[in-house]
């Protein structure tokens, strides 16, 4: 049995958001619901002045807070790791998006924040569906939080559970520079252009995650809360992440 | 630490807000039972899934900025749902910036323009509803070529234009020269270059032969020196940019990393060094480091040459004479200085660079001295090495000035065309010739000298002798009459009326035009447009194009499309062969044999029999199979000084000074020159234009910069690493992933620094007027440490007063065009508008 865990290297990470705008094509996300984002920052003052950014998709951890706090089990871990909303289940009552510390949860009837009509009104779904784009992704399984949600349910990165559980058993590293992994490849990895996001088995010790982990002191975030996250960030020379906020308000 | 608040979309108060009294638990499906607590019903059922449908890939390739990488498009029941990089695509190596992703969301673009129209309402404005109503192919066809055999009845066939912006080659702006030959226009392409980079290509013209972008070996490359590029953001190639970005910080020796710009951007964050310079001052800098370099004695002997020895004195005991060399305020003997591949060098450092120490830049560039002086030496000294430069350095008055002096730092330090170095340019793919020629179906009146007219433009004309293109002339002259008044213009790919400088003068000039336009979505253009040809958009068509440089060896590539037009547009390669098909006489016969633009492409891949690709492609079905033909390696190397030629199997051939001038460095001297013999010949205009003598003026110097506009600040408008070419202000996602600290998600922020605001009254959050001679338009500050006291950032993404619904969303800011507020001012030689050097003043609202 896999244990599906990501790497970011944040020496190697420009920022460019890429991950985020392909997560949100590839799993269909409405503008803004960043299922995976890339938080930036400025420290320090001009001249010596900087930006910093880490990119932050679900930790998937491995003692979630949002599954503890979710009244009717519709958030919930699979053996493989991912953490993910039932979306048969989920009552929208948003109990899990104030337990998670990483603040990667969405709730579908936020009302838009980027200006101009509501997407959702101008491509409204003739079903269940709370809305449905005409570039609509094929895959669908509610029970996995995987497509286009109903109404009133909350979202979240799924690890790109529609590709990776269909990657073959035993697979240590899902490399998207080989053709055969290339597929079940979470999006976000795919289209990390400086290559800084990798993607394997954490079980098995000879993973190039579990590699990277060891060789470049992989660190998790805000570790001290005990979720332990299934995401671990390489920060090198000149990345960051920030350890003693939380990354929402 | 910061606080990160302002990036999460979920506050305590929007939490308890959207949640509301709705009570989770009176959700359908929840009972409580005393003995099992809650339990739970399906509140959602998944509806019944449609037919599974195949999920097809079309290979095609990339339209949101110059790179083109290879795209693999996703489409499944006829719908295209994800875009990824082309593996097998050298530039794309499978990855892509998150601009290649918005294809999707462009296709199925709300707004887009649903079949050709023609304009009922006769008055022109911003605020004019063009009451466009739907007419046929036929009939828009048609009208474009009444109004152009009109013309040609009067002899005013050059009062039409074409004006362009991204032309992808041979099946678009490449079929338009054939017509204004055929048909009798000097306007058949008036380019866009002009707004977008040109200085960097004349710098390169003038000083190593070639009117081109450059190649490099960034992958084998140890120092990079980035002036003014938006490495990161902006700067093309930007996915190989930050592919190679990725393999530069990992490899042993890593590669260590300088950035000279303005402000605070990612690329200045993610170097070893951001050396915030003054806006329009990278030249100085660039000298005082070639001051070092020469001073210091790091230059590269094998490249550059060196002094000839001093003849010492026979008798061993009389004193020995000091040997030449370069000391700071002192002249040299340029004859004893021998040089092998660049000329001028000793002159250089006679009439200017002597003086030009880090102390000197300090004062103009307020960068330390001492970190001037590091970067000299750790430029020079780490090989191989490469000096880059973009419009951040170029865009101002002396934008070819500055070029020059960074230009220069590559061949003093060895670094041109040898591997890890400024790599060469790009070669040419192995396309077949199109057998029909133009020349045999000119008729008398195209071939009549009235014919021989100057481009509206004003480009190589006695203002501008050495410019491509002046896009920002157009709309003056044309008001002017000078050299005469447009008629009817057709606009490809480009929207002067919102992305020139002074770009409000476009709406008067527009008013008395007949205006084409063929974008497919709404636009600024669009809004002053008479009649509409949409376009398809890119992955609805079949097109073929060569690379953006890359690392020097041919790469072309192929669009199929991924669906049918998914509306009643056409291809506008194959409108203008329908238009040339109604022109009268033998322009019509041409137009016939040409057929259409699928004809072109086909005939075109024939090349490809002879000259495969190295992944297999032989012909037009392989090409669209695999979506990319290329043939490494890049032909040329230069090592230590030799030039070497590649001969099937390595870079065997030792080139000879006269092979080199024939295909490495065409300059008139065939060497590198730093003492531009172009520059010699223009001397006089040079002097004219910006006050250089003119024995001066053959040399990279410094001149200060002319600032446009007016106020006690500089404006420049940077471009996001988010921003497509276009149309991406109308794409809801991307307004949403726009980062408050470097651009403003809904609303993009002018950048200002505490100092700055704070003199002026303004916190951070207000709303603030930009105002300068040329106009005003209003924005909502950030105050930041990212940028400069004397400097502010405004991202030219949005603005937009006629792009969509998104675009036009309610309150959104700023209320325009950077470009209403940024002074049409050109740099002479290149004719580069001069974005980044204006002057504003800003004042709380
Ligand atoms: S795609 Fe890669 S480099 Fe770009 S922001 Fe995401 S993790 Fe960083
Ligand atoms: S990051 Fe948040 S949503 Fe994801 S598993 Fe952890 S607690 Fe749950
Ligand atoms: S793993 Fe998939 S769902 Fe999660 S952030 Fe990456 S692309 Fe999005
Ligand atoms: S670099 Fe240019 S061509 Fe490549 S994906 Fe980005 S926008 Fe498209």
């Amino acid at each position: 049995m896999a244990k599906w865990g990501m790497v970011i290297d944040l020496e190697k990470c420009v920022g460019c958001q890429a991950c985020t705008i392909a997560c949100g094509m590839e799993n269909t996300r409405l503008p803004g619901e960043h299922w995976q984002d890339v938080i930036f920052f400025q420290e320090g003052t001009y001249p010596n002045t900087e930006l910093k950014w880490f990119p932050r998709p679900c930790m998937h951890c491995e003692n979630p807070s949002c599954v503890a706090v979710c009244p009717t089990r519709a958030t919930y871990k699979t053996e493989e790791g991912q953490v993910l909303v039932d979306w048969e289940r989920c009552i929208g009552c948003k109990y899990c998006m104030i337990a998670c510390p990483y603040g990667v949860r969405f709730y579908t009837e936020e009302a838009p924040r980027y200006g101009g009509p509501d997407l959702k009104a101008v491509f409204p779904a003739a079903d269940a569906h709370s809305w449905s784009p005409p570039w609509k992704a094929p895959q669908e399984d509610w029970k996995h939080g995987v497509g286009v949600q109903p109404h009133d349910v909350v979202s979240k990165c799924t690890f790109c559970y529609h590709r990776v559980s269909k990657a073959p058993k035993g697979t240590a590293d899902l490399d998207p520079s080989n053709p055969v992994m290339r597929e079940y490849t979470p999006a976000c990895v795919v289209a990390c252009s400086p290559g800084a996001r990798f993607f394997g088995d954490l079980s098995n010790p000879n993973s190039e995650v579990n590699k990277q982990i060891a060789n470049k002191n992989g660190v998790r975030l805000l570790d001290h809360l005990g979720n332990r996250p299934q995401v671990y960030y390489l920060t090198g020379v000149g990345g960051a992440i920030p350890n003693t906020h939380t990354t929402k308000a | 630490m910061t606080d990160l608040s302002i990036h999460t979309g979920l506050t305590r108060r929007r939490f308890l807000q959207a949640t509301g009294a709705a009570g989770a638990l009176g959700a359908a499906g929840l009972s409580f039972d005393a003995a099992n607590g809650l339990t739970l019903q399906k509140v959602h059922a998944q509806p019944a899934a449609g037919p599974a449908g195949q999920t097809v890939i079309t290979k095609s390739f990339c339209a949101q900025c110059p790179a083109r990488c290879g795209i693999d498009v996703y489409t499944t029941n006829g719908r295209v749902h994800a875009i990824y990089g082309t593996l097998d695509n050298p530039l794309a190596g499978g990855k892509l910036c998150p601009k290649g992703h918005y294809g999707v969301y462009l296709l199925y673009d709300a707004d887009r323009i649903k079949g050709p129209m023609k304009r009922t309402n006769p008055k022109k404005g911003r605020d004019e509803d063009p009451k466009f109503v739907p007419i046929s192919w036929d009939e828009a066809l048609q009208t474009v070529a009444d109004r152009l055999n009109a013309l040609r009845e009067k002899g005013e066939s050059h009062r039409y234009a074409t004006i362009t912006g991204r032309g992808w080659g041979y099946t678009d702006v490449g079929l338009l020269k054939q017509f204004g030959q055929l048909y009798g226009t000097p306007n058949f392409n008036l380019g866009h270059s002009s707004i977008c980079s040109d200085a960097s290509e004349t710098v390169k013209h003038i000083m190593d032969g070639h009117h081109a972008y450059s190649a490099y070996d960034y992958s084998n490359c140890n120092y990079l020196l980035v002036f003014g590029a938006g490495f990161l953001e902006s700067f093309r190639p930007f996915t190989g940019n930050m592919r190679n970005w990725g393999i530069m910080r990992s490899k042993a020796p890593k590669t260590k990393v300088t950035v000279v710009d303005v402000h605070l951007n990612t690329t200045g964050s993610a170097a070893d060094r951001l050396l915030l310079t003054k806006p329009g001052t990278d030249g100085a800098l660039a000298l005082a480091m070639a001051h070092v370099i020469l001073s210091e004695g790091l230059w590269d002997r094998q490249f550059v040459g060196d002094f000839v020895p001093v003849e010492q004195p026979k008798d061993a005991d009389a004193p020995r004479l000091p040997e030449h060399k370069f000391e700071p305020g002192k002249e040299v003997d340029p004859a004893t200085f021998k040089e092998i591949w660049t000329v001028g060098v000793a002159e250089w450092w006679n009439v200017e660079l002597k003086d030009r120490t880090p102390e000197w830049a300090e004062k103009i560039t307020t960068v330390p001295a001492r970190d001037i002086a590091a970067v000299a030496r750790e430029f020079a000294l780490t090989k191989p090495a490469v000096a880059l430069f973009e419009r951040g350095a170029s865009a101002h008055t002396n934008g070819v000035y500055n070029g020059m002096a960074i230009h220069a730092l590559n061949a003093l330090t060895g670094n041109m065309f040898a591997k890890g170095g400024l790599r060469g340019y790009q070669m040419k793919t192995a396309w077949a010739k199109l057998p029909i020629k133009a020349e045999d179906f000119m008729d008398d009146y195209a071939k009549a000298p009235e014919r021989k007219k100057p481009r509206v433009d004003g480009a190589k004309s006695k203002r501008y002798p050495l410019a491509k293109n002046m896009i920002q002339e157009i709309a003056i002259n044309s008001l002017k009459g000078e050299p005469y008044k447009l008629d009817t213009v057709m606009f490809y790919m480009t929207g002067p009326i919102f992305s020139a400088p002074d770009c409000s003068k476009w709406e008067e000039a527009l008013r008395q035009i007949f205006v084409i336009d063929t974008s497919p979505y709404p636009g600024e253009t669009n809004r002053f447009a008479d009649l509409i040809l949409p376009d398809n958009t890119y992955l609805e068509r079949l097109q073929i194009a060569d690379t953006y440089p890359y690392e020097g060896y041919p790469i072309s590539m192929i669009r199929t499309p991924a669906v049918k037009p998914i509306f009643d547009t056409k291809t506008f390669g194959d409108a203008v062969i329908e238009i040339g098909k109604r022109i009268k006489g033998p322009t019509s016969e041409y137009y016939k044999k040409i057929g259409n633009t699928e004809n072109i492409v086909k005939w075109m891949c024939e090349g490809f029999k002879d000259k495969p690709g190295d992944n297999g492609v032989t012909d037009f079905e392989t090409f669209a199979q695999k979506g990319v033909w290329y043939r490494k390696p890049y032909a040329y190397l230069q090592e230590r000084g030799v030039f070497y030629e590649w001969d099937g199997k390595g870079y065997n051939k030792v080139m000879t000074p006269e092979e080199v001038k024939a295909k490495v460095m065409p300059t008139p001297t065939g060497k590198f020159e730093i003492k531009v013999t172009e520059l010699e010949h223009h001397a006089e205009f040079v002097h004219e234009r910006l006050g250089i003598a003119p024995e001066r003026a053959p040399f990279p110097q410094w001149v200060a910069p002319r600032h446009g506009g007016d106020g006690d600040l500089h404006f420049i408008s940077p471009k996001l690493a988010g921003q497509a070419e276009g149309r991406s202000a109308n794409l809801p996602h991307v307004a949403a992933m726009i980062q408050p600290t470097q651009g403003g998600k809904r609303n993009v922020f002018l950048e200002m620094h505490p100092e700055a605001a704070g003199k002026r009254g303004i916190k951070d959050g207000d709303r603030v007027r930009i105002k300068n001679k040329v106009g005003k338009i209003e924005a909502i500050v950030r105050v930041t440490h990212t940028t400069r006291p004397d400097t502010v950032a405004l991202p030219m993404i949005h603005g937009h007063w006629a792009q969509g619904r998104w675009a036009q969303g309610a309150g959104r800011l700023p209320t325009g065009s950077t470009n209403e507020v940024t002074e049409n001012l050109s740099e002479p030689l290149s004719g580069l508008a001069c974005f980044h050097s204006g002057l504003v003043s800003v004042e709380k609202v």
